[in-house]
């Protein structure tokens, strides 16, 4: 992979609340240096580009690819252009960062992992929870042997309303944001593979809509899967609790010698009557990600999500939403573009 | 009737030493004998017999069903702690003889067996009562909390219970009664799962419509080698498109402080609750670390069960829990077991 020493100038594309976020993320790295946010809008382009001061903007991504000294693009758009954009990016030798779910399609990905990684550039997948300090911590010791092998995952992950757009919102459109599974499920599918080191092979999911019966796709939903070496796991997720910023995130992995578990529910929270700090086991996790692209970027760090297990985590989040409308257990080979990857197991590599 | 109820035990092989201490602290009770069948493997016979002595109890051996209806005159209450495989016709029996009985979960190993106690005991007209945890502190507090209408109405709940395989020498009397088909019936489903889904009927008062599995020995070599299940996953659909995910095993250790853990999340239209067997706690730090202090929401819920049953038997009433109950859970059990099998739902009719 092509390394890139000294200042990243960095291109991003997206003009939404994560754009925004994720400018506030890049302001907290040194060595890194964000010249342009890409949007249709460009007003809107330009009140988000005051997070970035110098940053300029463009209503395409063609126009800052241009620029030289744009060594990265941080795609931050809705799922649909994701696969256009980063190809664009891999193409013309830029490093990328795509916001999850990477892609609709295993086609698709595979087109994106060709145009980066297949032409020597890094392409990092935004599988934020990885990065968040208590998932972290808990990969690092049930992939470090310290509970045997891990058989069992049990992974509950509620969160605050978040549905912004109104009925406007592309997530709630199966065809746009792939169904929830998809859309938000790929966090916890990918943990759970992460954390038992393990392919899924069959997976059940059912939803719930609590929001409003008319939800093309439900707001919650729980996911059950068997892996190729036999785990099992129930993966539950929640769009809905009624107070917008409240978190429940809970992980239990049961291994051959021992159990590992962490919920928020233990920790001590910052409240106020104006808003809830995020839990210390979730918070500054953006950045820590950013940082490690940065890294990756820099040649110093291998990427801690790689494309194959992001690969297994989509095609486990595309059976899981066939399984949602089918009702039924759905095979992951099932799936369109689908080929198994002996490599997926990568104990002891980089975490 | 006595004033005290006249209790016998029907074998003595499974859960009777819990269930004799907590009898023998009733007021109310008087524990007459301990009664096993000649026929049953010496084992057994000796295992019985050593219960019965240990709780100074007379020790007495029928020779058929027949015999043990006859020895059970006098009785008013019987409590069936065999292995699971004779629960059913043991109890069968019993109500035969026109005797309110408690059994041991699970009540049958399968549901034709079920079938038959919930028609012994609504033929007898008496008492069926099975042991359960529905009335687990815990499982209390989220039955009142949704009847309050805090959270509105009930979409979902996240399940978890587990038994610590590092207890499985101690916390079962011989590991086989959980694990040899020829005396369990089953593996860890049909030892656990009732629990599940009596807390979710608690919660919501729901049927289940429909069921989806994934089951494996994942931990212990005892399942292992007699290929039962220690782990599922199951999911649940209930009559108002209400779900229910449940993670249930005897893991090597389980997350909670006390031999068995259990805790459930629930989401409803207009909020979530929370609850867990393993609080109240109290840590504390010594030498070997941490160490949590806590109830055994397991023993809270038998000795709150047991209370309601003599309470029940003595005022002619119905306990909270009974055949009614159990045969429904019996249901979902043998739809999860053909939900294994199939690798697909299956639908409860």
């Amino acid at each position: 992979m092509a390394a890139h020493s000294g200042e990243v100038g960095i291109a991003v594309v997206g003009t939404g609340s994560f754009a925004e976020e994720h400018l506030r993320a890049f302001a907290q790295i040194p060595e890194t240096r964000v010249r342009w946010v890409i949007g249709h809008n460009l007003d809107r382009a330009r009140a988000v580009a005051t997070l970035a001061p110098g940053a300029r903007v463009a209503a395409s991504l063609e126009e800052a690819l241009r620029d030289p000294e744009v060594v990265a693009v941080d795609v931050v758009t809705a799922t649909p252009t994701h696969a256009a954009l980063t190809i664009q990016a891999g193409q013309s030798g830029r490093h990328v960062h795509v916001e999850k779910p990477a892609a609709l399609s295993l086609a698709d990905l595979d087109a994106m992992i060709d145009a980066t990684e297949g032409a020597g550039q890094s392409l990092l997948v935004g599988q934020t929870v990885r990065f968040q300090p208590a998932v972290s911590a808990l990969g690092a010791a049930s992939r470090g042997g310290e509970i045997g092998t891990p058989r069992l995952a049990h992974i509950t992950w509620y969160t605050g309303h978040a549905w912004p757009g109104g009925w406007r919102a592309w997530q709630l459109d199966p065809t746009q944001s792939g169904g929830h599974p998809v859309h938000n499920g790929t966090h916890i599918i990918d943990a759970a593979t992460w954390l038992l080191d393990d392919e899924p092979v069959e997976v059940f999911a059912r939803g719930v809509r609590t929001f409003s019966p008319a939800m093309e796709s439900p707001d919650s939903f729980h996911i059950q899967l068997r892996t190729r070496n036999g785990s099992l796991a129930t993966l539950e997720l929640c769009y809905a609790l009624r107070s917008r910023g409240d978190i429940l995130r809970r992980l239990v992995v049961v291994g051959t010698e021992g159990t590992l578990t962490h919920s928020t529910s233990h920790e001590d929270g910052l409240h106020s009557d104006a808003t809830t700090a995020p839990p210390p086991s979730v918070e500054g996790a953006l950045r820590i990600q950013l940082a490690h692209w940065l890294d990756v970027i820099h040649g110093t760090a291998r990427p801690a999500v790689t494309t194959t297990q992001v690969r297994a985590a989509l095609a486990t989040a595309l059976a899981a939403q066939r399984s949602l409308i089918s009702g039924r257990r759905e095979r992951v080979e099932d799936v369109p573009g689908y080929t198994p990857e002996p490599q997926i197991p990568t104990r002891g590599a980089a975490s | 009737m006595s004033t005290r109820l006249r209790t016998v035990l029907i074998s003595g092989v499974r859960h009777a030493a819990d269930y004799l201490r907590i009898l023998a602290d009733d007021d109310r009770v008087h524990l007459v004998g301990l009664i096993e069948e000649v026929g049953a493997p010496d084992w057994i016979r000796a295992d019985s017999r050593a219960v019965a002595e240990a709780a100074g109890l007379h020790y007495s051996e029928v020779d058929d069903a027949a015999a043990l209806a006859s020895s059970l005159s006098g009785v008013d209450l019987a409590v069936v702690c065999s292995e699971p495989v004779r629960h059913a016709r043991l109890a069968e029996a019993t109500l035969g003889a026109g005797v309110d009985v408690l059994v041991d979960k699970p009540v049958a190993t399968t549901l034709g067996d079920a079938d038959r106690v919930l028609a012994a005991a609504q033929s007898n007209g008496c008492m069926c009562a099975v042991m359960n945890r529905t009335l687990a502190p815990a499982t209390q507090r989220l039955r009142s909390w949704v009847g309050a209408g805090h959270v509105g109405l009930p979409r979902h709940l996240d399940l978890e219970f587990f038994a610590s395989g590092a207890h499985f020498s101690t916390s079962v009397e011989r590991p086989e009664l959980v694990v040899d088909p020829a005396l369990s019936g089953g593996g860890e489903i049909l030892n656990f799962l009732g629990y599940s889904v009596d807390l979710a009927y608690a919660a919501t008062g729901l049927d289940v419509v429909e069921v989806h599995a994934f089951a494996d020995a994942l931990f212990l070599e005892p399942h292992r080698l007699n290929t039962v299940e220690d782990t599922a996953v199951i999911s649940l659909l209930l009559e108002r498109d209400v779900t229910v995910s449940i993670t249930l095993g005897r893991v090597p250790y389980a997350p909670g402080g006390t031999a068995t853990t259990s805790s459930a999340r629930l989401l409803g239209s207009h909020g979530h609750a929370i609850v867990s067997d393993d609080e109240p706690a109290v840590t504390r730090f010594g030498a070997q670390g941490a160490t949590t202090l806590a109830d055994d929401a397991g023993q809270v819920a038998a000795r709150a069960y047991l209370h309601d049953v003599v309470t029940s038997v003595l005022g002619r009433t119905s306990p909270q829990y009974d055949i009614t109950d159990a045969r429904r859970t019996a249901v979902v059990i043998d739809a999860v077991y053909r939900a294994v099998r199939t690798g697909d739902v299956v639908r409860i009719s």
